[in-house]
């Protein structure tokens, strides 16, 4: 017994990460993807061989975000989920829960439930954390909950009843997690499934009408005339490398798109969309310095750039935008950043192999870009995804160089990362507006790096009105 | 000149791949976490993060099993478990120096049999959890299969017909004045490209990517990804080992003993692979499968030909 605990603990020396983004926690995720990369930490693609789900940003009070629950129900024991809402709290909130993986591998412990319970300020309390208390961060997450009875048990008691034998018992969680991509909406099957989840047995599962009350593909004509099966899958929110609150809705053939419509998460946010900040603060008369200026606009491509190079399979390069991008945010010294930054981006645009594997795809010319209000690397490119990445790398190089500019930004600059700042919608408005109608047509994997291509940031999306209000 | 190793060898083989692929996962780790987290500072650094595999498998042996609503858990099973097993026959007719396990006068058929137990296997786990994304990965291994199988085929068939025999041994017996590498260029290049496609890993690694959440692997967790996983290594591990005696000379070379020339050829191999990982992105097959066939085929196909010639004039 003795052995095995040692063995237990030597294994979970470095748990498995599955980080979920909520929209407008940039800061919290980036914070929280460094912290892990300083740990060392693997990071798991999906619930199923993660220890750790950490959800970065603040859950919705009402319990709207039912989602995170059929991720938290997918992954498997030793498991601790928790929620980070600022920065400041990432490696308070993964020390926490590596220590309840260490301790007790035998439970499910779920910091962050749907709707806190109540009493949960001396919870907090008992948990011996000594600024849980009420003030601005009115805690559900970093310190949590230890929760150790009550509902949330049950919910984990479904997994130990059911859940590894043979899985059928878990109500809506494995539903949610297969039909989905990692994460529903919430209306969608996932929850449908939740009202009969214990219900079906293994032996229903070759049944020709809907294997365990799951909805079966569809048919319908495909591009050819032909009568193929026809399937609905919602991508997002939770897949790796997607932005932060998007849910897609395709319509597959095959592995082909046919329709897809956009979807997103309300935003729960206070201050300035991360990315666009310097300039918002400097229209606001704020000096800020364009080396700041500089910095955020090279950080929020290397971002970009990092997911581009991910979701296209190159993980070398993608690994080292983002080591870059997390420097280009700290105070490391501009000489050598610029120089890596400018080195990094010259490899990219050498490789031949990824023009030939990216080009193509997702063709938007400047003129139906304009049209449908973006501006931007977008715009700018006019082209397919390809020239958009190469609009990132040019903007890269530029922006490395104004590293050392301490003059302040002018106050009528508003070009952010991605786009025009003072248009009548924010520029993720205009490119979630065109990504319709560039997947239809495109291949599973090219969706994928056309989505990528544009990034739309949702963070953005209560831009506009948070202006008017504000009266800028 | 080559002959059958004992029987304890049969034994051995298993361990002896595992340990090769856990080597060279702990280099390919190193190589990751170099673009990761930069340069390691120092030589401990280093062994820690040459240590990720295995850190990583005794992490999901301690995790839980689990799975999917409605899930096929004996093909999921069949399809993890078959991988590691057709990595192993693969490897029974790899020699090391001048013996393997068994030398059959099919040798290179039953190599090439074995390694396309590797698209069942693959297809088999994506299918298995009823999940879209690990259906997609499976599904994209078959495409990977359509795509790389012809030109393999034809490179593998370039060195039996250079040696006049699908033994193996014989193979390498042919070599002993000069590598089929050095005469055959075009199909060892193609085989380099096939060996990396069949271990479906690095740049052809797209039916487990990213993208798709981990693919075939999506809904893998505990014991049955370390086993996946492992056994992708170790098919890995005996595909590039397999350019050894097809192409690199087996065990011949000066000096060094023939188990050593070949332990050392293999680490090249697999080096050179790291390296092409590290400088592609994932080839995708609805633009990689053109390529194949219409560079690729008729490129190993004029490659037969020429060796044909040559060997016709003898």
């Amino acid at each position: 017994m003795d052995l095995r605990d040692r063995l237990r603990r030597a294994a979970l020396s470095r748990p498995g990460v599955m980080l979920v983004a909520l929209p407008g926690a940039t800061p919290v995720r980036l914070e929280l993807e460094a912290e892990l990369r300083r740990r060392g930490w693997p990071r798991s693609e999906s619930p199923a061989a993660a220890d750790l789900l950490v959800v970065a940003g603040e859950r919705d009070p009402i319990g709207e975000d039912s989602w995170l629950d059929g991720i938290w129900e997918g992954v498997p024991k030793p498991a601790v989920r928790l929620a980070v809402r600022h920065p400041g709290d990432a490696a308070a909130a993964l020390d926490t829960g590596h220590r309840l993986l260490r301790e007790d591998a035998g439970t499910r412990h779920d910091l962050a439930p749907a709707v806190p319970p109540s009493g949960g300020e001396s919870a907090a309390g008992r948990n011996g954390r000594p600024g849980g208390g009420r003030g601005e961060r009115t805690d559900d997450g970093a310190g949590g909950h230890h929760d150790d009875g009550g509902d949330q048990d049950d919910r984990g008691g479904h997994n130990d009843h059911g859940g590894h034998s043979d899985g059928q018992g878990d109500p809506d969680g494995q539903g949610g997690g297969q039909e989905s991509g990692h994460g529903d909406s919430g209306g969608g099957d996932g929850d449908g499934d939740g009202g009969h989840g214990g219900g079906h047995s293994s032996h229903e599962t070759h049944e020709m009408s809907g294997p365990a009350g799951l909805p079966m593909a569809e048919r319908a004509e495909d591009r050819d005339g032909l009568t193929l099966d026809r399937l609905h899958l919602p991508l997002g929110p939770a897949l790796p490398d997607w932005p932060a609150g998007l849910i897609l809705r395709l319509v597959l053939q095959g592995d082909v798109v046919q329709r897809a419509g956009t979807e997103t998460l309300p935003v729960r946010r206070r201050k300035d969309p991360f990315w666009d900040e310097p300039w918002l603060r400097a229209a606001r008369g704020e000096t800020v310095p364009r080396a700041e200026a500089a910095r955020r606009r090279c950080a929020a491509h290397l971002d970009s750039l990092g997911r581009f190079l991910a979701v296209a399979g190159w993980d070398d390069p993608a690994a080292r935008a983002r080591r870059l991008r997390d420097g280009a945010l700290s105070a490391e010294p501009g000489d050598r950043l610029r120089e890596d930054v400018v080195s990094l981006a010259r490899r990219v645009a050498r490789s031949r192999a990824l023009r030939l594997l990216t080009a193509g795809l997702g063709p938007l010319p400047a003129a139906e870009a304009r049209a449908a209000g973006v501006s931007g690397p977008a715009h700018t490119a006019g082209g397919d995804a390809y020239d958009r990445l190469l609009v990132w790398l040019d903007e890269l190089g530029r922006a490395a160089g104004q590293f050392g500019d301490e003059r302040p930004l002018a106050r009528d600059d508003r070009t952010g990362p991605r786009g025009t700042l003072d248009g009548a919608a924010p520029p993720s408005r205009g490119l979630l507006d065109v990504l319709p109608g560039l997947l239809s047509g495109a291949e599973f994997a090219g969706a994928r790096i056309v989505v990528a291509s544009l990034d739309p940031d949702l963070d953005e999306l209560t831009a506009a009105d948070r202006r008017e209000a504000a009266g800028v | 000149m080559s002959e059958t190793a004992p029987l304890w060898a049969a034994a051995v083989l298993p361990f002896a791949l595992l340990a090769l692929a856990a080597v060279t996962a702990g280099c390919g780790a190193a190589v990751s976490a170099a673009a990761e987290r930069g340069p390691a500072g120092s030589a401990r650094e280093l062994t820690s993060r040459a240590a990720a595999p295995l850190r990583e498998a005794l992490r999901l042996l301690v995790q839980q099993p689990r799975t999917t609503t409605a899930a096929d858990g004996a093909l999921r099973r069949a399809g993890v478990a078959l991988l590691p097993t057709a990595a192993v026959l693969a490897g029974a007719v790899l020699p090391l120096g001048f013996r393997s396990v068994t030398d059959p006068g099919v040798g290179i058929v039953w190599f090439n049999a074995m390694e396309v137990l590797a698209w069942a296997a693959v297809w088999l786990t994506g299918w298995g959890p009823n999940s879209a994304l690990s259906l997609t990965g499976g599904y994209r291994f078959l495409a990977q299969g359509l795509a790389y199988e012809l030109p393999h085929m034809l490179a593998i068939t370039t060195a039996a017909l250079g040696a006049e025999s699908l033994r193996v041994g014989e193979v390498v017996a042919r070599q002993e004045g000069l590598w089929f590498a050095l005469w055959m260029p075009a199909a060892f290049a193609v085989y380099l490209l096939s060996a990396v496609a069949m271990a479906f890993w690095g740049p052809f690694g797209h039916p487990l990517g990213r993208d798709a959440a981990g693919g075939a692997a999506a809904e893998l967790g505990g014991p049955a990804r370390l086993v996946l996983l492992g056994g992708r290594w170790t098919l890995l591990v005996v595909a590039a080992g397999f350019a050894v005696p097809l192409f690199l000379g087996g065990g011949h070379g000066p000096l060094l003993p023939g188990w050593l020339w070949t332990l050392l050829k293999t680490a090249a191999v697999l080096a050179v692979l790291l390296a092409v990982r590290r400088a592609l992105p994932a080839v995708r097959m609805e633009r990689y499968t053109e390529f194949a066939w219409t560079v690729l085929v008729p490129l190993t196909l004029l490659q037969a030909l020429a060796v044909a010639v040559v060997v016709l004039n003898r």
